[in-house]
């Protein structure tokens, strides 16, 4: 005899409270509702009996279902409660319907609950004494950074202390540490998570004029083609796909070297997969030019309008404006001028067909008919391959058919994660130590620090280490770093202090790791900084379509834990600087205000209208609902008017303020290439983003529905390199190299395991993988030079390679799923 | 069926919350008794006024129904039938794997709702090549049911529920249901409860 006990959720009473808050994950955000009430009480299923206002069994496409990972138990206000986290119904954008991805549709399961696998985060700081993290009392632990930061300013100078941090972690976070870090200390040393310098991540498209988030989802909705590339929509910005492209019936152009869903979609549904070999983006993008310009099929008018000529590109004042700018003629006569440009020069280049080439010419300019509304959409499989060539290259694309500043006409990014990166000061230029051609570049903060000259790192929000190229080799110099000179032996605040000053005076490094759980990097940390995050502060942040939304305090921090910008605040007044007095996030959200005045996220007229009705910024804003307002925000009398695109106006971001073209060297790229591309056996190993799961993992690795779905990091491989390598679904493989190049352009290993998924999704010769599993460090078979790209000091962190061997097999086949993902 | 009084249906809005207070473990599967047909669980909720005082548990229960013969069970033909309650969409199918919860000589045959727990889209494709039922029409989630439902991409919250088999001589029977079923907050919901003391 069987027993089975019936599913069932609580549903949240009429009385439940309900916040608003977003999608912490993916750029699109999805606007969402949590609703909360004591365990122990329910509502009905009747409309009338619960707070959702919905009749269950709800309908199809309701959006307002509650699956088993919508629902959670937190600790709010001291007390237990239920949390559901559904769609919002009242969004008027983005998500509207009630509709998820499979991340954001779980976000309940974010929350910390000690009775689920998110018991190990972080609730008190630790101090690494005799090699193990225990705890200590956060004055003891904001005595140690504030002293050990301030005796290495003082004895080292600024550029010895660094901070790698998040770029997008809500306004107010981001505010607080680069007040400290920029506006007081003014260290150069500070970068983002995903790249070893600051500056701009799409150089060559910045260099066009046109800003990488210019557009609007309902340009998505509205334009006729679609190219995009380097990015699965689908999987990695899934709403913005089922919500807007695939209803909106546009044609795709998807180029990427993998058959993901999104390039079988496109296949589908009457467009084309421009399926390249990696690092020849250029050669595909500069015939794309050359053929629209042979054909006469470039927007004429827009170019002749609004496009710089030489004089006027002469009048730029940015260096690499001035160096790398080209006018219509110019590019005309660049891209003529190279064979590999021609439509069988760039097939034999790119491996992409000269009739697909030709034909996505036609479908993105009408090929002479009627001219359609095309859009081009790329992210990191674009720009983390060859980064200022492969932007400008796409971006010249854009600017030759007019795709900018028009309703379903754009060019831009995709959107990596969301944008909350208000800094409160500007970037120390003056003071890098790097340059191209005798002009400044922000300083590669890992080549500094393997250099010896970073004696203390904070670590903020991010798997440091797992994310820089050459990872292995760059974890190796840091463990030579921290064990040079004393290590900790005491929890005596005074005896810890000395040790560890010591150790920063004999060459030595000093890391804190300020986060929310344990990931690949703690274990170099000396310090844990216990972090309070998502839903559990409130927090103001953008979207890829710069909206921005409120996100409300939902849970309490766990056990001991402080959101970040309190840690700094703390950390600043104890070191002596002024000015992080705040008392919550919306007095630094409204000194941020005026910070942001002029640019992309400008909210200073929302921050503006507020303090003018004595009203808090954080509440005006969360009378905009999920829905939120669109930055830059203007004012019309007292109502507040989003900008739903830029460009609108036909003007770009030049001193011309029209758009320009950009030097595409190919000539760079290949010898870059010849550099990078495998060697002797070895086989592309391309990384990036997968559906289930976000960036390092720090949420769903500690969520049962991601860790069934992929228990460990995969490698795809083609079913007849498999076959060749003898290889089978749920073989555990090595993956290595002895041709990584690390932080100071020496030769070094890496080696990575994860489980073979043989599919089609990658044609032979290449593999794929993710790129931040933890224990799999993919990024230790990726370079770690940023001199490869001097202009902008960026990895090329999709061009990866190694041998692939079977060393084992693992006990995956029968509970992990090998069906291919790319099945429309 | 089990013949329920009015007063025992009433309970279901509030049964599972009182029961699941005093830790009394709820539902079962009644494999004594065969169902001819699914429940018909209601599409309208209960109106309660007065809450009557709960007995010492108010289960819902599943019923066990013939769903298919052995015989007929072919590797690319799904079957499909409503259970526990009416609209609640199921399929049958025979994997070309054996697998830890299948049924038959051959330890292939399975059984899970057909209904996406996405937004609730009805998955009228079975890929029997790769075990998968999917890609949902509406956005495209695809399951795996060879490996307990589980979505191999898409963007589904939840493994496809599970119908739970069992064989006597050449009948197929649906015994209960793992996980919960796109569009209710309780499995049961609407179903007759009965009252254990």
């Amino acid at each position: 005899m069987s027993f089975a006990q019936p599913a069932r959720i609580p549903l949240p009473p009429v009385d439940a409270e309900v916040n608003i808050i977003c999608c912490e994950y993916c750029p699109v955000a999805c606007g969402y509702k949590a609703y909360t009430w004591p365990v122990g009480e329910e509502g009905g299923p009747a409309a009338s009996e619960n707070a959702l206002g919905a009749d269950f069994p709800t309908g199809t496409l309701s959006g307002s279902w509650v699956s088993e990972n919508m629902h959670n138990v937190i600790t709010r206000n001291g007390q237990t409660q239920n949390v559901i986290v559904i769609p919002d119904h009242d969004i008027e954008a983005v998500n509207i319907g009630g509709t998820h991805s499979v991340r954001g549709g779980a976000l309940a399961k974010k929350f910390y609950n000690p009775n689920s696998p998110t018991s190990d985060r972080f609730q008190t700081p630790l101090l690494r004494v005799h090699g193990d993290l225990i705890p200590i009392s956060w004055d003891m632990a904001t005595d140690l950074v504030a002293r050990l930061s301030t005796h290495t300013i003082d004895n080292h100078g600024e550029l010895a202390w660094g901070m790698k941090i998040y770029s997008y972690q809500f306004y107010e976070n981001v505010f607080a540490a680069s007040k400290l870090a920029l506006g007081n200390i003014e260290t150069p040393n500070y970068s983002p998570h995903h790249a070893p310098a600051e500056g701009d991540d799409v150089p060559g498209l910045s260099d066009t004029g046109i800003d990488a988030f210019a557009a609007t989802f309902e340009d998505d909705r509205e334009a006729d083609v679609i190219m995009i590339s380097g990015s699965d929509p689908y999987e990695t910005k899934t709403v913005r796909f089922t919500t807007w492209q695939q209803p909106g019936g546009a044609k795709l152009i998807y180029v990427d070297p993998r058959k993901t869903f999104t390039a079988a979609y496109a296949m589908k549904n009457g467009g084309i997969h421009l399926q390249l070999k990696p690092g020849t983006d250029v050669a595909l993008y500069n015939a794309l030019v050359r053929e629209i310009i042979d054909q006469g099929w470039e927007d004429k008018a827009f170019i002749s309008k609004y496009v710089a000529n030489r004089s006027e590109l002469d009048g730029e004042t940015k260096w690499r404006r001035q160096m790398f700018g080209r006018s219509f003629d110019e590019i005309r006569e660049y891209v003529f001028s190279r064979e590999e440009f021609t439509l069988q020069g760039a097939e034999r280049e790119t491996g992409v067909p000269a009739q697909l080439i030709r034909e996505a010419a036609a479908m993105l300019t009408g090929g002479g008919g009627p001219q359609p509304k095309s859009m081009i959409l790329f992210e990191k499989g674009l720009y983390w391959s060859h980064n200022y060539e492969n932007t400008a290259a796409i971006g010249n694309l854009g600017v030759l058919i007019g795709a900018t500043g028009q309703v379903g006409r754009a060019t831009g990014r995709m959107g990596g994660h969301q944008r909350g990166g208000q800094k409160a000061a500007g970037y120390p230029m003056d003071k890098s130590p790097h340059f191209f051609e005798g002009n400044p570049v922000e300083m590669d903060t890992e080549r500094w620090l393997v250099e010896g000259n970073t004696r203390f790192r904070w670590v903020v929000g991010t798997n440091w280490i797992g994310a820089m190229g050459a990872t292995q080799a760059l974890a190796a110099r840091v463990r030579e770093l921290i064990s040079t000179g004393p290590t900790v032996s005491s929890t005596n605040v005074d005896v810890a202090y000395e040790q560890l000053r010591a150790r920063i005076d004999e060459g030595g490094l000093v890391v804190v790791h300020q986060e929310i759980y344990p990931n690949d990097s703690t274990q170099y940390a000396d310090l844990v900084l216990a972090a309070g995050a998502w839903g559990e502060e409130n927090y103001a942040r953008n979207n890829a379509e710069r909206r921005l939304r409120l996100y409300e305090k939902i849970s309490d921090t766990p056990g001991q834990s402080i959101p970040d910008w309190k840690i700094f605040a703390t950390i600043g007044k104890r070191m002596g600087f002024g000015g992080f007095d705040w008392k919550d996030t919306n007095e630094i959200f409204e000194e941020a205000g005026p910070k942001s005045a002029g640019g992309r996220r400008d909210f200073s007229a929302l921050v503006e209208y507020a303090q003018e009705k004595g009203l808090r910024a954080h509440d005006v804003l969360r009378e905009f609902g999920t829905t939120g307002i669109q930055t830059p925000i203007v004012r019309d009398g007292d109502n507040l008017v989003g900008t739903p695109r830029l460009h609108a106006d036909m003007k770009w971001k030049t001193n011309s303020g029209k758009a320009n073209f950009v030097f595409p060297d190919w000539d760079a790229v290949a010898e870059r290439n010849a550099i990078l591309a495998p060697q002797g056996d070895e086989v592309w190993v391309l990384n990036g983003r997968i559906n289930h799961v976000w960036n390092n993992l720090s949420d769903f690795a500690r969520r049962e529905y991601a860790t069934q779905r992929w228990p460990m990091n995969f490698l795809e491989i083609n079913p007849d390199d498999a076959k060749k390598w003898d290889m089978v679904s749920g073989d555990l493989l090595s993956i290595e190299s002895n041709n990584v190049i690390d932080q100071l352009g020496n030769k070094t290993t890496g080696s990575f395991t994860a489980v073979a998924y043989v599919s089609d999704t990658v044609p032979t010769g290449v593999t794929f993988t993710y790129f931040l599993f933890p224990g799999s460090p993919a990024n230790s078979v990726t370079p770690g030079d940023s001199n490869l790209q001097p202009i902008n000091l960026r990895y090329n962190f999709k061009l990866g390679k190694g041998t692939v061997t079977k060393i084992g097999t693992t006990d995956l086949v029968g509970r992990m799923s090998f069906v291919p993902r790319n099945l429309v | 069926m089990t013949d329920l009084t009015r007063r025992e249906f009433l309970l279901i809005g509030v049964a599972g919350g009182a029961v699941a207070a005093v830790g009394v473990i709820v539902p079962l599967s009644r494999m004594g008794e065969t169902e001819q047909a699914a429940i018909d669980g209601g599409s309208t909720p209960p109106t309660t006024t007065t809450l009557p005082q709960p007995p010492a548990a108010v289960v819902g229960f599943f019923p066990k129904l013939k769903v298919a013969s052995l015989s007929d069970v072919n590797a690319n033909e799904p079957i499909k039938f409503d259970y526990p309650l009416q609209g609640q969409r199921n399929v049958l199918v025979k994997l070309d794997t054996p697998v830890s919860y299948g049924i038959g000589p051959d330890e292939n045959i399975v059984s899970f709702s057909s209904i996406c727990t996405h937004m609730g889209c009805v998955l009228d494709q079975y890929m029997p090549e790769h075990n998968a039922l999917g890609p949902c029409p509406c956005h495209f989630s695809t399951f795996d049911l060879a490996n307990n439902g589980m979505v191999t991409l898409g963007q589904a919250t939840q493994n496809l529920p599970q119908v739970l088999l069992s064989v006597e001589d050449d009948d197929i029977y649906a015994t209960g249901v793992i996980r919960l079923v796109y569009g209710y907050a309780d499995t049961l919901q609407g179903a007759p409860m009965v009252e254990v003391s």
